[in-house]
């Protein structure tokens, strides 16, 4: 006898088990028969109802029956309907997980829609918008759109422009500073809800060395900071501030896109 | 998984089995496939594809009734023999049918549904209507009944 240890429900099962594995309709007792099937009682029980079957299969058929059936005449099952369909476990799981991948597949298709060249810099300079004091800044009171001039006088900064939407705003602070790439950022502190500006070179291409552009303004948010992006003859402008979306939209005309 | 499709022949097959008679197996075969055919006639044919065994199954009962009863007794019980498959193959298949509807139901309808080789595990449980726990203990005792009986029939010796 096999050392093989079947569990009761495995032995209640196994009674049921059919000849063929075919007519194994049920996950518990396809389990059974799994660990058994090495087993000689099982062996013994199989070899039982084969002989058994084969005899039933012996049992003759009256003429009367024979001619009025035709051997092989089929009860056709019903069709299953779209209800059963949908009933069915292996339909039902694959359903659910096609919507889960679509609920994802949208999701990444609206941020990779939302994403624009320079975010890493400009979630970068968030962090930096976060961390800062306006004391760390030169002191310059002016209003923020007459510093484009300034830059380019005094740090060679071309087209470093605040756009018209913020440029009434009355400033703090300057400093124009390199970043972890080297790159140089103007930031400018102005005195409207402790805002931050950061103006930096615009992502480029490896190859060409053109500016990546994008149109509009673009938003992006992190660890309650908000910010609009926007980008201008290859530099990028961006307001801060602490706070969410809502907070900037009064402040750029156009709508998000 | 089981095929869908069910050999007609098979459900004499069942009534013979049910009944170990021949006449009435036939009888009951005719009334059950005329059943289906006038609720087919009349836009209700049976959309559960057990219907024929289950409709056919209590006519068996119904006959059985009026001929004598199965008494509920404990038989003897024997262990299967590796040589149960040898006595098997010198039985007749009249004798076996004897044997079946000799027996109780709802083991009868059990094992006779259960050798014609027909039906899958859920199958079964649906057209006898058991509890998993009663359709296994019916499905083993019998067969370590019919060994009992085999054995008596057959002594080892004459194997």
């Amino acid at each position: 006898m096999s050392a093989v240890q079947l569990s009761k429900r495995d032995k209640m099962l196994l009674h049921c088990a059919p000849i063929g594995d075919e007519q194994v309709d049920d996950r518990a007792l396809r389990t059974a028969i799994h660990h058994a099937r090495k087993t000689d009682a099982y062996e013994l029980q199989q070899n039982f109802d084969k002989a058994a079957t084969a005899l039933v299969q012996a049992i003759p058929i009256p003429k009367e029956i024979t001619e009025w059936v035709p051997t092989e005449t089929f009860i056709a099952p019903p069709r299953a309907t779209w209800k059963k369909y949908v009933q069915n476990p292996v339909f039902l799981a694959t359903g659910i997980a096609a919507m889960v991948i679509s609920v994802i597949v949208i999701f990444q298709l609206i941020d990779r829609l939302n994403r624009f060249p320079g975010e890493t810099t400009a979630l970068r300079l968030l962090t930096t918008a976060s961390s800062n004091k306006s004391m760390m800044l030169d002191p310059v009171k002016t209003n923020a759109g007459a510093l484009g001039d300034f830059f380019f006088m005094k740090h060679r900064l071309a087209h470093y422009d605040v756009p018209p939407e913020f440029e009434e705003l009355k400033t703090l602070g300057v400093r124009v500073f390199e970043d972890e790439e080297g790159q140089r950022v103007a930031q400018i502190w102005v005195v409207e809800k402790k805002m931050q500006f950061f103006l930096f070179p615009a992502e480029r291409d490896v190859k060409t060395g053109k500016a990546k552009e994008f149109s509009g303004w673009r938003h992006i948010e992190q660890e309650h900071w908000a910010g609009v992006v926007k980008e201008q003859g290859g530099v990028c402008f961006m307001a801060a501030l602490r706070g969410t979306d809502r907070d900037l939209a009064p402040y750029v005309s156009n709508k998000k896109e | 998984m089981a095929d869908e499709k069910q050999d007609l022949l098979q459900l004499y097959r069942f009534c013979f089995l049910m009944l170990a008679d021949a006449v009435k197996a036939q009888e009951i075969f005719h009334a059950t496939l005329r059943e289906a055919a006038q609720l087919a006639a009349d836009g209700e044919a049976p959309r559960d594809r057990l219907w024929l065994f289950r409709n056919a199954r209590w006519r068996c009962l119904e006959a059985g009734e009026q001929g004598l009863q199965a008494e509920d007794t404990d038989l003897d019980q024997g262990e299967l023999a590796e040589w149960g498959p040898s006595q098997i193959e010198k039985l007749e298949p009249e004798q076996f049918a004897i044997w079946i509807a000799a027996a109780p139901d709802p083991q009868r309808t059990a094992l006779a549904l259960f050798y014609l080789n027909e039906f899958s595990y859920r199958d079964l449980l649906s057209v006898t209507e058991l509890k998993p726990p009663e359709l296994s203990k019916l499905l083993g005792n019998g067969r370590r009944e019919f060994q009992a009986w085999l054995d008596a029939t057959f002594p080892v010796s004459q194997v």
